[in-house]
């Protein structure tokens, strides 16, 4: 009972309240996001360290504004460590951390710069910025503003049967006969192919951004953003424009999004970030 | 003027023929076969990072210079109508500041000229072709400007009473005047690099541009309209900062009294400005966007998409700093305690908030983690990577910062009106109901296309715009004629509420450099365009790593040259100063804040 | 005094070198200058060779096979005794120079495929334009050679290609129209056959070709001319283009076969 009672009376400090909530916030974080998800039947992944480290630090920074916005919370904040700093009966701990401390720092300065073998980290923009015109088959096409031209002629169901056929006959291994970027060899590649049933990848793009990617496939990627490794191959030799356009129209209509339009009929492009 | 413009379509020519043989690879072609000058070259640091460097520095000076006066004005205004001298006092002290900026803002602004005509003869030449009569103006204007804000300054204390005091306001307004003129000038030229007028090719001479559709381009509103409320924000925060350095400075009580007012005021305008600001920029995307999908995108989600992770980290400090500044300062204010429990909920609400808002969508891994996420995207917290997270994040934000703000000003004041009770249920339901909608649309925006989605957003922000309205209105009722339960404590700040104020302004003139960055990184390897390629050896765009090394040196140099000034101007005005506060502060119980 | 200045600078520095650190933790990515492969008409034989080292390294993707592996021969290095491809290149084909058969083999690969290698290398011509295609070739004589393009041959392929471009690019691409009476117009049918009183009497008429003709029988016709030849053309048999069953696509055929059953 008086174990409780003291263990009370430390949390009622700010200073092992603050110490408390860091630890419990590294458990959410290290843990909880990795285990707590699957109870629930939701899938989740341990967080990556760089991503931890945000965390904690804007947790750390939390907890150091709630100790310090009060002023006599801070005041009994900074006992601990002042008793720490001049209090004879604490000798030993002032001199363990002396050492503690530097050992610390140099060993996380060693593991920084030590030399490993680790692949460098991989920065991949899924929707890069796309040129202003490309060159297809030596002719240039005006990507900008370009709508597409079959949907012009009011014959969606015919192209939609065109770009069903280019569809099975090419990109069905790979992208998958749901179109869920998960064909017969999907998993054999990283970045995996793309699931146009994500609502992050084709509602967000132009049709014209589409006709490039295709085209282009992972050889035409820019070259911000490398290093790219998508074994998407560039589909201008195999494919006729027509071809293209047919199998673009196919993916929308297919999985029921509807192609990002151009600015003039009314809507902001302001969104995609982050990414 | 003739063989100028000859020599200038020569050089359109030259770089429009396309006769550049792999121009990107030997920049020194085209003058050694032309004879003409294209690039200069900068000593050490190159020419992009000195026209960089003295093009920023410039733009913060500048920002100061044009956003001072805005509330300056505005201060003098409440001191007139709201008969308090001591607002006209906090006037003058801003314009005080304001004169001493002043010819920091035209030395920088010469040495960026002298930079760009040195370093880049091609690209100023084209500009200076189509701007001419505009930069005549500029520089007709910076003289009137000039005149004004010393006549306005010097005339302070000449034209203190009745009419003349009228006139005196008005030269202040007519200060402002100019001073916008000058900015949407200047912004002409730097829109018209982003969004050169469509018919506008490289094969177009200089002479031959239309005037006003190259000064009234796509991006050119849009950039004036935020520039203008960036200014108020990066004033007020300057200010603040001034104030809290001269707190930390103050040797006496009455010093102390009126630099925690002043710095208080200072950092209401900047937060307050700096709610609205996001809207400006929302639009200025937007047009970016409309002029061409790959600007868009590259600013977006092309290889600038990183810095809005770093943006996101400043607008985190933003955000924690400004709220702990105001649950600080509510230690002075008799009567606060008792709101002092919720702090920790609100707190509680902004990490969350900051949280999600710095979560990036692409996680930087190493392969073990990778391979346990699957990809680069976490399987969890990927749904917080995208914009309807991010929205709900920052409009609740927002909110709770607009409450921490409004607590701060009931923390003294006991209402007297009958209906007090009920009007604050009335504020407690609007708030409640406004963070609803916006989680409602958060989590909604999960379930429709981007279109719809984008919509949203300006759901949220609408929402939480009429909240803030509605709620500010009841109060503004409710508190009319509120007893006080005891005046402010002014001076009675701990110090480090006055460093939270400059790191305020730290992060506040940091996030304007990166932003330049930005704005001005998204052209990529063109001067102008897809008109004018920079085919110098400085072409490329630097990775964030650099930039952020170059804005931090920016940053440095401002600061370090702002407190010189400043510093100068409080050795001449200390003695009078002092004086003046010690009357102006001392005589007035009532509390500011409002 | 002192020490509260003090103070200030180490927030303020500290603050910025907290961003400058964030700034550079994150991963980083320069946005390089695009490079311009754009060829001027009085372009130097080096600039021409260093231009095709470039697509041949980069936008040319020869790499892939060349030299790595045994996939295809080996063009910068001598792997036979014979030198590099800019040594061995004139003798390849009798009565060839050099330039003229590595422009071929670029453009048309098929024609002279290296014993012992699968014809697997694609146009150039599909994904090049002309003139880099012309700096290639360059590149290739100068392993070994001596480079014998000249601007010339950049001027007389831009302007050849600028006039032919538009009709390369159609063969190469179909029209894409369904409309059969505009296919009888893009394949150039009533060049020979009339219909409506459009075109010429060389070839049979289209007026009542659904009458002579069941649609197997038409298709078959346009596939493969030679088999049946209507009585009373026979020397005209050999005018007819044998190639529309690789120029139009399945759709178009069958589009233009109902249309001409109907023509009775």
């Amino acid at each position: 009972m008086t174990h409780v009672n003291r263990l009370r009376d430390y949390l009622r400090h700010p200073f092992w309240l603050a110490i408390a909530l860091l630890v419990a916030a590294y458990i959410v974080f290290e843990f909880g996001v990795a285990y707590l998800p699957p109870l629930f039947g939701v899938r989740s992944a341990p967080i990556p360290d760089s991503v931890l480290l945000q965390y904690l630090i804007t947790a750390a920074v939390g907890i150091l504004i709630y100790v310090s916005d009060n002023e006599e919370r801070w005041k009994r904040f900074k006992e601990p460590v002042g008793t720490l700093l001049v209090d004879p009966g604490l000798r030993w701990l002032r001199t363990a951390l002396l050492v503690l401390v530097p050992l610390a720092v140099g060993w996380l300065t060693y593991s920084q710069v030590r030399p490993g073998v680790a692949a460098p980290v991989q920065l991949r923009s899924i929707h890069p910025a796309p040129p202003t015109s490309i060159s297809f088959r030596g002719r240039t096409i005006r990507l900008t503003g370009l709508e597409n031209p079959l949907r012009a002629d009011g014959s969606i169901e015919e192209d939609y049967e065109v770009g069903k056929r280019v569809y099975y006959g090419n990109c069905l291994p790979c992208h998958g006969d749901l179109l869920d970027g998960n064909g017969h060899y999907a998993h054999g590649f990283n970045p995996p192919p793309l699931a146009f049933t994500d609502n992050g990848t084709i509602p967000q793009l132009t049709e014209s951004f589409v006709f490039w990617r295709i085209a282009k496939g992972g050889p035409g990627l820019p070259t911000e953003g490398t290093p790219w490794n998508s074994a998407m191959p560039a589909w201008e030799p195999i494919l006729t424009e027509d071809e293209i356009w047919a199998v673009t129209i196919f993916l929308y209509e297919q999985t029921g999004w509807t192609p990002r339009t151009w600015e003039h009929e009314g809507e902001a492009g302001a969104e995609g970030g982050h990414d | 003027m003739t063989s100028g413009r000859d020599a200038l379509r020569t050089a359109g020519l030259v770089v429009g023929a396309g006769s550049l043989v792999l121009a990107a690879a030997d920049p020194a072609w085209a003058q050694a076969a032309e004879g003409i000058r294209e690039y200069g070259n900068f000593p050490v640091i190159g020419s992009r990072a000195a026209v960089w460097i003295a093009a920023q520095v410039h733009l913060m000076f500048a920002a100061f210079v044009l956003g001072v006066p805005m509330f300056a004005v505005v201060t003098e205004a409440i001191g007139i109508f709201g008969k308090d001298a001591r607002y006209d006092r906090l006037s003058k002290e801003f314009t005080r500041l304001l004169l001493i900026a002043y010819s920091a803002t035209a030395l920088w602004g010469a040495t960026l000229t002298f930079l760009l005509i040195t370093l880049y003869p091609r690209f100023m030449s084209h500009l200076t072709g189509i701007f001419e009569t505009s930069i005549w103006v500029y520089v007709g204007l910076f003289f009137v400007e000039s005149a004004t804000l010393y006549i306005y300054y010097y005339g302070w204390e000449r034209w203190k009473e009745g009419r003349a005091k009228i006139f005196h306001w008005s030269l202040g307004i007519l200060l402002n005047v100019w001073g916008t003129a000058v900015l949407f000038i200047a912004d002409s030229w730097l829109s018209y690099m982003m969004s050169p007028p469509a018919e506008v090719t490289a094969d177009t001479a200089p002479a031959q541009v239309q005037f006003w559709s190259a000064f009234a381009n796509a991006t050119w509103m849009p950039i004036n309209i935020h520039r203008l409320i960036a200014n108020v924000v990066f004033g007020g925060s300057i200010v603040a900062a001034y104030a809290a350095y001269r707190f930390l400075a103050a040797r006496s009580e009455d010093e102390r009294r009126h630099y925690d007012w002043m710095g208080y005021v200072g950092n209401f305008i900047a937060i307050g400005a700096l709610i609205v600001l996001p809207f400006a920029g929302y639009w200025l995307g937007r047009e970016i966007y409309e002029y061409n999908q790959a600007m868009g995108i590259t600013m977006m989600g092309g290889f600038m998409s990183w810095l809005w992770i770093i943006q996101a980290f400043l607008i985190g400090v933003l955000f924690l700093a400004g709220n702990y500044y105001l649950w600080v300062g509510m230690g002075r204010i008799p009567g606060a305690e008792r709101f002092t429990p919720y702090t920790k909920w609100m707190l509680l609400v902004l990490i969350i908030g900051v949280i999600v808002w710095a979560t990036p969508h692409t996680m930087i891994a190493n392969r073990e983690e990778l391979a346990a996420m699957g990809g680069t995207h976490h399987p969890f917290l990927g749904v917080l990577g995208v914009m309807s997270a991010k929205n709900t994040a920052v409009n609740l934000m927002i909110l709770t910062t607009f409450l921490s703000f409004l607590l701060y000003r009931r923390a003294n004041k006991r209402p007297a009106v009958s209906w007090s009770r009920q009007g604050t249920i009335v504020q407690g339901g609007v708030l409640g109901l406004a963070a609803a909608v916006v989680i409602f649309y958060g989590i909604y925006g999960y379930f429709v296309t981007a279109i719809v989605r984008i919509g949203f957003s300006v759901y949220q922000v609408l929402t939480v715009l009429a909240a803030m309205v509605v709620v500010l209105a009841v109060d503004l009722f409710m508190l009319r004629g509120a007893e006080s339960r005891g005046a402010i404590r002014w001076g009675r700040m701990p110090p480090r509420s006055q460093y939270t104020l400059i790191i305020l302004a730290v992060t506040f003139t940091w996030l304007m450099g990166l932003m330049g960055f930005a704005r001005s990184g998204i052209r990529q390897h063109w001067h102008i365009w897809e008109v004018m390629r920079d085919t110098s050896q400085w072409a490329a765009t630097p990775a964030l790593g650099y930039a952020g090394v170059v804005i931090s040196a920016c940053v440095l140099i401002f600061l370090a040259i702002v407190s010189f000034v400043f510093w100068i101007g409080g050795l001449i005005e200390k003695p009078a100063l002092a004086r003046a506060t010690s009357e102006a502060v001392g005589l007035s119980p009532q509390p500011a804040g409002d | 005094m002192f020490m509260t200045n003090l103070k200030i600078a180490i927030v303020v520095v500290l603050t910025v070198a907290g961003y400058t650190l964030i700034a550079n933790m994150i991963p980083q990515i320069e946005s390089e200058v695009p490079e311009e492969l754009a060829l001027s008409a009085d372009a130097s034989a080096a600039e021409l060779v260093a231009a095709g080292e470039r697509i041949f390294g980069g936008a040319g993707g020869c790499t892939a096979c060349h030299g790595l592996g045994t996939r295809a021969p080996n063009l910068t290095r001598s792997t036979d005794g014979l030198g590099p491809i800019g040594a061995r290149c004139g003798d390849r084909v009798p009565d060839q120079d050099c330039k003229t058969y590595l422009y071929t083999s670029l453009t048309d690969p098929g024609s002279y495929v290296v014993d012992g290698y699968n014809p697997i290398m694609p146009d150039a011509d599909r994904t090049l334009p002309e003139d880099q295609i012309w700096a290639l070739v360059a590149f290739l004589q100068a392993q070994g050679g001596v480079v014998t393009v000249t601007a010339d041959d950049l001027v007389g392929a831009s302007s050849a290609a600028t006039a032919a471009s538009a009709a390369p690019a159609a063969a190469a691409t179909a029209p894409s129209t369904r409309d059969p009476r505009q296919l009888l117009n893009e394949f150039g049918c009533l060049a020979c056959h009339q219909l409506d009183g459009q075109g010429t009497a060389i070839g049979p008429a289209f007026t009542d070709v659904g009458a002579r003709l069941d649609a197997a029988a038409i298709r078959e016709s346009i596939l493969d001319p030679r088999v049946e030849v209507s009585a009373g053309y026979e020397a005209f048999a050999n005018l007819m283009p044998t190639d529309f069953g690789e120029r139009m696509t399945a759709a178009q055929l069958e589009a233009l076969v109902d249309f001409l059953a109907q023509q009775r």
